[in-house]
């Protein structure tokens, strides 16, 4: 195996083009992933029973169908309903729907380790269930919750190379483009794989930080 | 939805799901193989080399995407001069992402057992080997296996991005038949009742297992006292 720097140099450009890409689809589906996490953990702890059983419902089925599944199904599917979004939005839809589904999981695993005095005591001082929620149990879960939020965020932003198969630009889809028009591989999949362990080391490195910050 | 559809294409949807079948559970066993050794290394730091190495590796596979790693498999493995059908370039693929993972599992789990149970072990003249090997490690497996179970789901749909590198399992099982006969509800949700089963099974045999053995366990330890 030969190596070629110039090579490498010469589809710099594109792959940091393509790099961006993937970085903007990871940030916004990291925000709304979160978002939508808290606002359904919400929903499952203090709604009532179908509110309760239809969240389950969509946790099982995002946790229980890969990736791919939920993107054809936004891909294909919706368009039938009159829901059209171009690649780059079907691919957020796709992912936050993912991140959301695991969020909630990790939200209401880290909200059942905080204690149940903690509640009792919310309640003694008469704040309402929706006030205890978000005064009390969310700022201590929210601590609990970090580490394996880093994970699973790592898992989503890994997943936004899978938006390769339905012809968003991004990372993988260029890396396999250039593959394709020069034929030389190992320099691409190096650089492939070293600009993926960036986004995710910088995403390691901000849950460090938050986390160091959160001790008490 | 046309159930009917559903069930006439059944005989070309089940080969797919035996494919992944196939796929998950051999990746699994080549990835528990080299996984779990490599994490007992890896917790009792036994040569630093090895530690620094394995710790690269685990970075590399959490850090990249799983199609990543099967592209650089698929184009890199025939360039090294190792020629394997897509199938067997799928179970390489898939065995090197979840070793990864399962080092780590394993790491955490013989970490997370009390120094106690050393000192018991080694008060009773029990060596290192034989500690590890009856005191610390059966209970290690116990707690192993809920993330296990989480690791052994995350490969099998995993196993559906082998589609992209033309291993014909159920995801590009539901996909050709799509794109014939563009079905597109009636194939997305079979597949997703497919693998969500196929899911729930592995999760479900791995509750029985952490029933069936911590039952055996605590037995043991009722009966020696």
């Amino acid at each position: 195996m030969s190596f070629d720097l110039a090579f490498m140099l010469q589809i710099f450009p594109d792959m940091v083009r393509a790099f961006w890409l993937s970085v903007q689809i990871s940030v916004i589906t990291v925000v709304i992933s979160v978002c939508v996490g808290i606002m359904l953990t919400a929903a499952r702890l203090l709604g009532g029973n179908i509110t309760r059983y239809s969240i389950i419902g969509f946790v099982e089925f995002t946790r229980g169908a890969p990736p791919l599944v939920h993107i054809s199904i936004i891909y294909f599917l919706l368009p039938e309903f009159g829901i059209v979004f171009n690649e780059f939005w079907t691919g957020v839809v796709a992912l936050s729907l993912i991140g959301a589904g695991y969020s909630v999981e990790i939200f209401r695993g880290a909200i059942d380790a905080v204690s149940f005095s903690q509640l009792d005591g919310a309640k003694a001082l008469g704040l309402s269930r929706l006030q205890s929620f978000r005064l009390v149990l969310l700022p201590q879960a929210y601590r609990l919750s970090l580490p394996p939020l880093t994970n699973e965020l790592a898992n989503v932003i890994k997943a936004t190379s899978l938006l390769s198969v339905i012809s968003v630009n991004e990372l993988t889809k260029v890396a396999n483009d250039l593959i394709f028009v020069h034929f030389v591989v190992v320099e691409v999949i190096i650089q492939l794989t070293v600009l993926y362990l960036v986004i995710v080391g910088l995403l390691m490195l901000l849950s460090k930080h938050l986390e160091a910050r959160l001790k008490f | 939805m046309d159930f009917i559809f559903i069930m006439e294409q059944m005989p070309r949807l089940l080969p797919g799901l035996m494919l992944t079948i196939q796929l998950s559970l051999i990746g699994f066993l080549i990835a528990t193989i080299l996984g779990v050794p490599f994490g007992i290394i890896r917790t009792y730091q036994i040569s630093p080399y090895l530690s620094f190495f394995i710790d690269f590796y685990v970075f590399v596979v959490r850090g990249t995407p799983i199609l990543v790693q099967i592209y650089a498999a698929y184009f890199l493995l025939p360039l090294a001069g190792i020629k394997l059908s897509p199938f067997w370039i799928g179970i390489v693929a898939l065995s090197f992402n979840s070793a990864g993972y399962q080092i780590e599992i394993t790491r955490a789990a013989i970490q997370s057992i009390e120094k106690g149970q050393y000192e018991g072990a080694f008060s009773l003249g029990l060596g290192k080997i034989r500690t590890l090997i009856s005191i610390v490690f059966p209970q290690a497996f116990l707690r192993m296996l809920p993330p296990m179970a989480n690791e052994m789901s995350n490969l099998i749909k995993a196993s559906s991005v082998l589609s992209v590198i033309t291993v014909f399992e159920l995801h590009k099982a539901a996909n050709a038949i799509i794109s014939d006969s563009f079905k597109f509800l009636e194939m997305l949700f079979a597949q997703a009742v497919l693998y969500v089963a196929f899911v729930v099974l592995m999760t479900q045999f791995s509750i029985y297992l952490e029933k069936r053995i911590g039952t055996k366990l605590q037995i043991k330890n009722f009966s020696q006292r």
